[in-house]
């Protein structure tokens, strides 16, 4: 077991440029490893204190790619919890080939809900979120693109992207599972925005569609 | 809808895979409906595979030696990722372990969690 990982790490010798975003594919699930339905990659990004005209592009890191659960559970244990992020820092959660992007073919028509958390919740409802989606919670298989946890000054946000914006049928239906796995309360402002809108105000979060129930 | 004799005589008689599991205490019975002792496993639909998994069995799966192993070929990013190093293979499981134990309290109180926004 020790020989594979050996031979898969003489690349990483702890540089944090692997050039281009130095994506690397999903190994295959090893025997008595549990499949996921997809392969997902994590990306990291930060925006440089000082420069907040940096590139996103520039910032997002790729750290990982998984295929199973072991996998996935071997990636998240080293890596810090969302709130012991410092500044202003994400992490993505997308399927294998979709970039966490807005321009990514497999984004562009789409849009994301979006939650607003206190300090202090982000770590637990991080994981109760992707949970859901590595486990296919969400009953919209082609749908969910990937899911982001944003760590800010005021609050934290937690995202999650769908592939068609226009669906409302899907988009309700993965508002209802965000609200049952996050177990967030009847009143929760939930908002949803389009990455068409994303684009135009350049902006992840601000002029929002809101939805309270 | 009759096939022809010939190809009836092609459908061969299986028996249903069955798997069984022995509970001693109550206590392992799962808290949810959706899940069977032991654990649930994937299951494929007609006309459809799809891989669900509940929370309860991804949160086990996090135990499982095959989850320890350090992850092939991460990125290193200092301060957000602690790829395993070459260090001493007991004192790194050490660490992974108390984590894991740590996340398992973490989990039990999850039935009670309320949140306040």
């Amino acid at each position: 077991m020790n020989n594979k990982f050996d031979a898969l790490q003489i690349e990483d010798s702890g540089e944090e440029d692997v050039g281009d975003t130095g994506f690397r594919p999903a190994p295959k699930p090893g025997p008595g490893e549990h499949p996921l339905q997809f392969n997902y990659s994590i990306w990291f990004s930060r925006r440089t204190p000082g420069n907040k005209t940096a590139a996103y592009d520039q910032s997002l890191k790729f750290i990982a790619s998984f295929a199973s659960v072991e996998q996935f559970w071997s990636v998240y244990s080293h890596l810090v919890r969302p709130s012991e992020m410092s500044g202003h820092s994400d992490y993505h959660l997308f399927k294998e080939g979709i970039r966490p992007m807005w321009e990514d073919d497999a984004n562009k028509h789409g849009g994301k809900w979006i939650i607003r958390l206190k300090k202090g919740l982000a770590s637990r409802c991080w994981e109760n979120l992707i949970l859901a989606m590595l486990g296919e919670q969400f009953m919209a298989v082609e749908e969910i693109c990937g899911a982001v946890v944003s760590i800010r000054h005021q609050d934290d946000i937690l995202s999650l992207w769908n592939r068609t914006a226009s669906d409302t049928a899907t988009t309700t239906r993965i508002r209802d599972t965000l609200k049952r796995v996050l177990h967030l309360p009847p009143n929760t402002i939930m908002e949803y925005k389009t990455h068409t809108d994303s684009i135009k105000d350049n902006s992840s979060f601000r002029n929002t569609d809101k939805f309270i129930r | 809808m009759s096939a022809p004799e010939s190809e009836k005589q092609q459908s061969k008689v299986r028996d249903i895979p069955i798997r069984r599991v022995v509970l001693n205490d109550i206590s392992q019975l799962p808290s949810e409906y959706s899940s069977t002792p032991g654990g649930t496993f994937f299951s494929t639909t007609p006309g459809g595979t799809r891989i669900v998994y509940d929370r309860s069995f991804l949160m086990k799966c996090r135990n499982s030696p095959l989850a320890k192993s350090p992850p092939a070929n991460m990125l290193n990013i200092p301060g957000i990722t602690s790829p395993a190093k070459n260090v001493e293979e007991n004192g790194d499981a050490q660490d992974i372990k108390e984590e894991g134990d740590k996340n398992e309290k973490v989990s039990a109180e999850d039935a009670q969690f309320e949140m306040d926004i």
